[in-house]
């Protein structure tokens, strides 16, 4: 089913100035309810454009964003009701945590809900559990922590709002490998146990073969390609053309393949490879 | 090799915590980069690798531990002024974020900064801003504005800025970390370029296993000591090392590993796509004779 369908979404900056310039030009998109969709492309494709439109924080110049199969702009007075239904996680979103403690920060989405006291202390402990942040560490100040833990955090106060739709603008930029690997986990976790839809921009090629179901490749303003990571990594050279690279794995089996050794050139994890070169090499796997 | 550039002797620094409390983050570390050596630091977040770098740049100063540079204390008490100004002039440093190091409105002023400082004639600085955007590759860019241009190009600003120093040496502090795949690219063929043909010094610190492959000596630092020493066909051999320092191991040496576990006797260097397929011939040629 279609959790979120863009129509014909075109955005321009600055209209009418010197300035003017077209973010994203007659863009329509689907994305499937509960899966996780990549959206991979060159600074200045639109990818951050195109997410901030998906919770309404940016309005299309023109074209329809539906949600549910209803138009968010249909009452604009509404708009943030469609906020908490999808929860935007910007690029560097610890640079936002703004309260006293953590605990007070993860607090901040649901009380602007509206839910009683008893059914946030609630959501703050579920929301922190999600992304593996301890207990005692909510009681600090957001200056007392890591990188990566004040990136959990803010992570933790778009979770608490429990959203249908979770969007990540490179939820795993600057972080080491460590905790690159503790956001994703999270994030699959939140997937795997709400059933939630996931959104994630990255521009690491091999995290985004690992974590999502589908891509969707923006190259200057548009859509070129959207499809399952088969289907878009087996596109190398194009993907090359618009400044994008395909992960180490997909790059080895193709090169085999170009060297004459009957191997699958659209492999992309690690594992698939394994198994791949397992049967070349008759052993059983 | 030339000699030492810099000798690192003992290093260790600790950060001040409330009540006094001190956090020790480098512990003990010796080291020596020649001149025109190109070498990675690798390591986790709070690993130690940025306090070094920033150590050597004199933005910090030791808890103990001497660091020489071309034969110069610059952790004694006694440097003077002008020694200090001299040494930041050859080892210079490119941060992290591309939009906190521009200063001006354009391009070639922004470039024209360090020269100005340092206090060159005009023509002279001039001639550095023209070649200096060659170099990186940006000379069509000199009458644009920074803020315009994308992060790999911005990141190539900040390099050309650097290089219109002339320094001996350049410390890239995870320069590459916000960039797209192109900007990536180009950043790092630029540190490569400046490496080989200019001959400058290049350190680059990172967690990207692509970026030290590319080094000619990588070196892996885990809780403020040296792990491993090496060059990239040595380091990545180690996967089992590499992972428990919190690195990732490049897909294709991950890819050999299995396979070895599986039984095929895979022996060789890895670590690159190209290295990767050539052994996976090799074997299949010499062994199965296919």
């Amino acid at each position: 089913m279609t959790k979120i369908k863009l129509e014909n979404i075109s955005y321009v900056y600055s209209p009418g100035t010197p300035y003017e310039v077209t973010a994203l030009n007659d863009v329509s998109v689907d994305i499937t309810e509960g899966t996780i969709t990549g959206i991979i492309g060159h600074t200045g494709s639109g990818k951050s454009t195109l997410v901030q439109l998906l919770n309404g924080l940016e309005k299309p110049s023109s074209g329809r964003v539906l949600v549910d199969g209803t138009d968010i702009w249909e009452k604009p007075k509404e708009i943030s009701k469609v906020r908490f239904k999808v929860g935007l996680v910007m690029q560097y979103p610890e640079y936002q945590l703004f309260e006293e403690t953590i605990k007070e920060d993860i607090a901040f989405g649901p009380r602007n809900m509206g839910l009683d006291e008893a059914e946030i202390e609630e959501r703050i402990a579920l929301a922190s559990s999600f992304v593996g942040l301890d207990e005692e560490l909510l009681e600090k100040s957001p200056f007392d922590l890591s990188g990566g833990q004040k990136r959990r955090a803010a992570i933790a106060g778009i979770i608490a709002m429990k959203p249908d739709v979770l969007v990540l603008d490179e939820p795993a930029a600057g972080l080491d490998p460590l905790g690159r690997d503790e956001i994703f986990k999270s994030i699959v976790k939140y997937r795997n146990e709400t059933g939630a839809t996931v959104v994630i921009v990255s521009h690491s090629m091999e995290d985004m073969a690992r974590l999502c179901d589908e891509l969707i490749v923006m190259a200057h303003s548009k859509v070129v390609m959207q499809g399952n990571c088969r289907e878009v990594f087996s596109n190398a050279g194009e993907l090359e053309k618009i400044g994008l690279s395909i992960p180490q794995v997909t790059k080895l089996m193709m090169l085999l393949k170009e060297k004459g050794v009957c191997v699958d050139g659209g492999v992309y994890t690690v594992k698939d490879a394994v198994s791949e070169l397992a049967k070349l090499f008759k052993i059983d796997h | 090799m030339e000699k030492n550039f810099i000798e690192i002797e003992n290093l260790s620094y600790a950060y001040d915590e409330d009540e006094g409390d001190k956090v020790p983050v480098l512990n003990g570390i010796s080291l020596n980069i020649s001149k025109g050596e190109y070498v990675a630091v690798l390591g986790h977040n709070g690993s130690g690798k940025s306090t070094l770098a920033k150590l050597l740049n004199m933005i910090l100063t030791p808890t103990s531990g001497k660091i020489i540079v071309d034969g110069v204390d610059i952790t004694s008490d006694e440097l003077t002024e002008d020694a200090m100004f001299e040494l930041r002039k050859k080892v210079v440093m490119v941060f992290q974020n591309p939009d906190n190091q521009l200063v001006a409105t354009i391009v070639e002023e922004d470039v024209a900064f360090g020269p100005e400082n340092l206090g060159y004639p005009s023509e002279e600085i001039r001639k550095r801003v023209d070649e200096a955007l060659r170099t990186v590759g940006m000379s069509e860019y000199a009458h644009h504005e920074p803020h315009r241009l994308s992060g790999g190009q911005k990141q190539r600003i900040a390099i050309a800025g650097i290089i219109a120093m002339s320094p001996e040496c350049i410390i890239f502090d995870e320069s590459t970390s916000m960039l797209d795949p192109s900007g990536r690219k180009d950043v790092l063929n630029t540190m490569e370029k400046l490496n080989k043909e200019k001959g400058i010094t290049v350190v680059t610190i990172t967690h990207y296993m692509n970026e030290a492959a590319q080094a000619d000596r990588v070196v892996v630092i885990d809780d403020g000591r040296i792990l491993m020493d090496g060059t990239p066909a040595e380091i990545f051999s180690k996967p089992d090392v590499l992972r428990n320092a919190g690195l990732d191991v490049p897909q294709c040496s991950a890819i050999v590993e299995e396979l070895k576990k599986l039984g095929v006797p895979l022996d060789g260097d890895c670590y690159s796509t190209e290295l990767c397929a050539e052994l996976i011939c090799n074997y299949l040629t010499n062994v199965q004779g296919l």
